[in-house]
């Protein structure tokens, strides 16, 4: 705790005072010693935090209580959440932070990891530098060992069928085993992959997550989350007594004016002097409101949806009033940056103003329905045009904690399943690639020579973290197990890794944890880039 | 070691005349020669071990900024970014900045020369050898080794394939001491891809460069056309082909009165209503305006609101809203067109003209790409990488291969890199010192030996034995091994020639003549004075 303390409160000052000064004072020090202080100190750094969240790793990890700067508390086990709000002020440190980003985008999937690795590496990288080995050596020898380590993990990756649901629901399932929400993984996992398999496009590798909506509903348990062909809204329908909640056949308009008295953009004020006048005024709002309502009723809408408003009210009572008697339905407060996913859903476009009023412009769907929730009712559109390319997940969770927690999960094992598409190849988890990796290089460094054989083999050995670590999470014991994985895996056991449930090792491709390639590739090359970059890093120069 | 002569109130036993003001600092003789000479070697230090293949990086943290960190190599972004107070270490942090502007790279290589030239200044002067001898004889070995340089210069212009062979070889050197070096195959094609498009133009800023974090670097690619990161208006086409363009900078909400105060008063909704209706119709006419240019696409760099968007889906006109001011510029300029705020008079109105506007997806995100541009060069190079850090650094060292690139297509002649010069120019300075008489001599030599520093400090900061190296260099230089110079990758001396480590001619003699200017410059000052700082008024009076 003591590095930790240092990195979150004492800012870079430590590290860099010796360089600031002698720049300012303009005088010649010895350069190397001051240059390998630098390097120890961001390694250190860097260390630290990869050290914080290293217990939160694996299907057993820990989660943390993160206490934002408003007070606000999050519960998470998301190695790149937990980095997102540690106040890092530590460069080097900030580093990893964004490591662990780069490896939520690149796979979605093993942000904590890719940072437990990068914490080894430079485990590694620090001894190596303490026998004197400089480090380009060390930073190229790394190269090489990568380029070996992604030759042997493609070898022993299994190819995968992006028709066979069942493999790619045991990858998402892998992914969702070590979340908060892990015991929902039966549920979870195939809705995340029904959604990604409804938008993706498989002919050409892509999937655009932009085209799978997750609305967060408090209320109910994770169990209730639900996959939606067609739209869901977090909010109520609007109506007044009579209106209409479940519409068949709908006809749906979906509106960016607004159903209330006109408003010009110059600012504009109605005298009254008379009782009579007001009398009048009262009767041109309503004949005004009601006007557009008819002309919206005329079109044979019966569902309304509308855009957000900040200039003036979306709809008032009156304009309720009478959509309730035309017996349109109404759901208002709908973003603008919802519109597009809206209409190319509903096949319809959005109507700017009641001129633009058209038959052909309206939506289609089978029913539109409200459904009553713990907190509030929510709003169903189903049956909507066939074939449908976005979907919409009804996100659930009985507290705000557990609903932001549940939506990072889907979100994660989405991203795993869209990184199948992209690289139609799974590999075991549970340790058993990064033993194998380990092994494959350890035995191949025997074929090289001088500085890049150490090196290589320092490399293999700090991939031993991620099942050790695996192992320590779930109170089994890491070296006794580690050791005995060596083994198996040196007598040609590739797929053997750790069996968390059961405290042994066995063949996990067997027991369907499986991840994607992607993952553990992506993991193991950010990973090494950073090292190198922060071996090369020899100076922090301070700017105004 | 500084002694800080500060004029105290008027004291009659003072000889020194009291010229300056208070507050105003004087330094002369030794104090003022070490606190030049020792500032400018102070800086050239610190970007030092950036120099070379396997340079080292630093991290660049802004003290006010939380978010600021860079990481790079590239000296003229470590120089632009210090705080440097001494003046001699200004002279330096300018040449560099002024290599960037002219050629683009060798800022890091510039800098160091100059701090070596005055390392070497520091012990003659110490040796009682008078500034000025000293210039006279640096002047004697510029003239030698420039022609030395010239004499090396291949020029490969007359023959096409040999002259992209020569340009890949100079990006990829370039490329070399960057972090991109994963790829630097791969960067070095799309660089001289690029530049080639652009050559005759010689405007860079027909190449954009676009960052998308995702993937892997060997992901960056070269496309044709220009891409803008933006959304098309929703229900309108996906797909233009032969488009007009017209590039405006309009409000599409409304266009207000601009009266402070104005105020409409009516007595009834019905007149409000018709206001509101007036203003719609007012935005319809200028929709109208801008369809009847006869365009079939609109980008803005303003918000498109939904009225105008309905009316351009109804039109079938594209809309593109919000285009940030940097794409406008270059939009327009690629495709011809004049940004337009007004629109009485289509006639001349120069509308952007291109083949195909389509979406295109790119990583993870769907972008608009116009291709067949009215200016044929214009081209987008699309970098991927695994970070921000990454990516930024890469664009970095992209725009130094580029900018060099571009200066090699000015002037063909090419040289070897990887010592190979330094050592030539050094070995024809020391034949040039020999047979000059008088205390020359020994300034000649000096300025060989900061030629052969440069070497030296490659090889130190790849990791490998300096002295050992740079000696054996010399020895085949002598022995008429051709191009002798460092392999960085063997730690042994190659042939640059076969190992194709090249540079711009023009870059390399702009690093020696600039560097041996301000060494100079630097040399020849025998004072210091410091204006007094502004006053400042103090902001809490007593």
């Amino acid at each position: 705790t003591a590095a930790c303390a240092r990195i979150f409160i004492m800012p870079p000052a430590a590290a860099a005072a010796p360089k600031a000064t002698a720049a300012k004072n303009e005088l010649r020090d010895d350069g190397k010693a001051k240059r390998s202080d630098v390097r120890q100190s961001n390694i250190a750094a860097a260390k630290a935090v990869a050290d914080a969240i290293r217990t939160s790793l694996g299907p057993r990890g820990m989660d943390k209580m993160v206490q934002k700067a408003d007070g606000e508390v999050l519960i998470t086990n998301d190695g790149a959440t937990i980095m997102e709000y540690m106040n890092i002020n530590h460069p080097a440190a900030k580093m990893l932070v964004d490591l662990s980003k780069s490896q939520d985008i690149e796979a979605g999937d093993g942000t904590t990891s890719v940072v437990v690795l990068a914490g080894a590496l430079l485990q590694a990288c620090q001894s190596l530098l303490n026998r004197g080995i400089h480090p380009m050596k060390i930073s190229e020898s790394f190269q090489l060992a990568l380029d070996k380590a992604e030759e042997v993990l493609t070898g022993m990756s299994i190819p995968v069928d992006i028709g066979d649901r069942d493999s790619l629901i045991q990858a998402a399932s892998t992914s969702l085993n070590s979340k908060i929400v892990s015991h929902n993984a039966p549920l979870l996992a195939p809705l995340a992959v029904d959604a990604v398999r409804m938008v993706g496009d498989v002919e050409r590798s892509m999937v655009d997550l932009r085209d799978v909506r997750v609305t967060k509903k408090l209320g109910g348990t994770v169990d209730d989350t639900e996959l939606i062909e067609g739209l869901v809204f977090s909010q109520k329908i609007q109506k007044l007594a009579g209106g209409p909640s479940r519409v068949e056949n709908a006809k749906i308009a979906v509106l960016q004016f607004q159903l209330s008295p006109p408003k010009s953009d110059m600012e504009s004020s109605v005298v009254v002097s008379d009782y009579q006048q007001m009398d009048r005024i009262l009767k041109e709002e309503k004949a005004y409101i009601a006007g557009i309502c008819k002309q919206i009723a005329k079109t044979g809408a019966n569902v309304i949806l509308l855009q957000k408003s900040i200039l003036r009210d979306a709809i008032t009572d009156l304009g309720l009033h009478f959509l309730s008697k035309l017996k349109i339905m109404l759901v208002k407060d709908v973003e603008r940056d919802d519109i597009d996913f809206i209409c190319r859903t509903l096949r319809c476009v959005p109507i700017a103003q009641p001129d633009a009023l058209h038959a052909s412009k309206l939506g289609t769907a089978k029913l539109v329905q409200e459904f009553p929730t713990p907190e509030g009712k929510i709003v169903k559109i189903t049956g909507v045009p066939q074939p449908c390319k976005t979907v919409s997940i009804l996100c659930r969770g009985s507290n705000k904690l557990m609903i932001d927690e549940n939506e990072r999960s889907i979100h994660d094992a989405l991203c795993v399943v869209r990184s199948l598409y992209q690289r139609k190849f799974l590999i075991p988890g549970g340790g058993a690639p990064e033993m194998e990796v380990n092994y494959k290089l350890t035995e191949w460094s025997k074929t090289l020579g001088g500085m890049e054989a150490f090196c290589v083999r320092a490399f293999a050995e700090a991939l031993e973290v991620i099942p050790a670590t695996l192992a320590e999470n779930a109170g089994l014991h890491p070296i006794q197990l580690v050791t005995e994985l060596r083994n198996r895996h040196a007598t040609g056991n590739k797929y053997d890794g750790l069996n968390i449930k059961k405290g042994c090792i066995s063949n996990i491709h067997d027991l369907g944890v499986i991840q994607p390639l992607q993952v553990n590739l992506s993991a193991l090359g950010l990973a090494t880039e950073l090292c190198r970059m922060i071996l090369k890093i020899d100076d922090i120069v301070f700017t105004a | 070691l500084h002694t800080i002569f500060q004029m105290a109130a008027y004291d009659p036993s003072n000889t020194h005349a009291n010229v300056l003001t208070d507050e105003a600092q004087e330094l002369k003789g030794t104090d003022a020669r070490l606190t030049t000479i020792l500032g400018a070697v102070a800086v050239s230090d610190l970007v030092k071990s950036t120099l070379g293949p396997k340079g080292m990086d630093k991290i660049i943290m802004s003290q006010t900024q939380a978010s600021g960190v860079t990481v790079t190599n590239d000296g003229a972004t470590i120089m632009k970014q210090l705080l440097v107070d001494n003046p001699a270490g200004k002279i330096l942090v300018d040449i560099s900045k002024s290599q960037d502007d002219e050629i683009g790279d060798g800022t890091t290589s510039v800098c160091v020369l100059a701090g070596q030239l005055l390392q070497q200044a520091e012990q003659l002067l110490s040796a009682h050898i008078h500034p000025q001898t000293i210039v006279a004889g640096w002047r004697m070995a510029l003239n030698e080794a420039k022609k030395t340089l010239e004499q090396s210069a291949i020029d490969y212009s007359n023959n096409e394939e040999q002259f992209r062979q020569a340009l890949f070889k100079i990006a990829k050197t370039t490329l070399s001491s960057k972090i991109v070096r994963n790829a630097h195959d791969h960067f070095a094609n799309l660089a001289v891809d690029a530049v080639m498009r652009i050559r005759k133009q010689g405007d860079l800023e027909l190449i954009q460069i676009l960052k998308k974090a995702g993937g892997s670097m060997s992901d960056s690619f070269l496309e044709e056309g220009f891409i803008l990161d933006k959304k098309i208006g929703v229900g309108q086409p996906r797909r233009i082909e032969k488009a007009k363009i017209m590039v405006a900078n309009t409000p599409m909400d409304t266009d207000k009165i601009k009266i402070y105060g104005a105020k409409v008063k009516t007595d009834s909704i019905a007149k409000v209503a018709e206001i509101e209706k007036a203003e719609i119709n007012k935005m319809m006419k200028k929709c109208e305006k801008i369809a009847g240019h006869g365009i079939n696409c609109f980008i803005n760099r303003q918000l498109i609101y939904n009225k105008p968007e309905q009316y351009f889906a109804q039109k079938g006109i594209m809309a593109i809203e919000h285009a940030d001011f940097d794409g406008i510029e270059r939009l327009a300029m690629a495709l011809g067109a004049e940004i337009v705020s007004t629109f009485d008079a289509p006639g001349m109105v120069r509308l952007g003209e291109c083949e195909v506007i389509e979406e295109v997806l790119i990583g993870e995100d769907r972008m608009i790409r116009f291709s067949g541009c009215k200016a044929p060069e214009a081209c987008t190079i699309v970098m991927r990488g695994s970070s921000q850090h990454i990516l930024a650094e890469a664009e970095r060292s992209l725009h130094d291969a580029l900018c060099v690139l571009l200066t090699a297509c000015k002037d063909p002649r090419i040289v070897y890199g990887g010592g190979s010069t330094e050592i030539a120019m050094a070995e024809a300075v020391d034949a040039l010192a020999k047979r000059t008489a008088g205390k020359k001599a020994m300034a000649i030599e000096a300025f060989a030996r900061a030629l052969r520093s440069i070497p030296k400090i490659i090889a130190e900061n790849g990791g490998y034995d300096s002295a050992d190296l740079v000696s054996q260099l010399r020895a085949a230089h002598s022995e008429g091994m051709p191009n002798p110079g460092l392999d960085m990758r063997e730690g042994a001396i190659g042939d640059m020639a076969e190992l194709g480590i090249t540079e711009a001619f023009r870059s390399k003699m702009q690093v020696l003549v600039s560097a041996s200017e301000a060494a100079e410059m630097i040399v020849r000052c025998d004072e210091v004075i410091r204006a007094a700082p502004r006053a400042r008024e103090d902001p809490h009076p007593h």
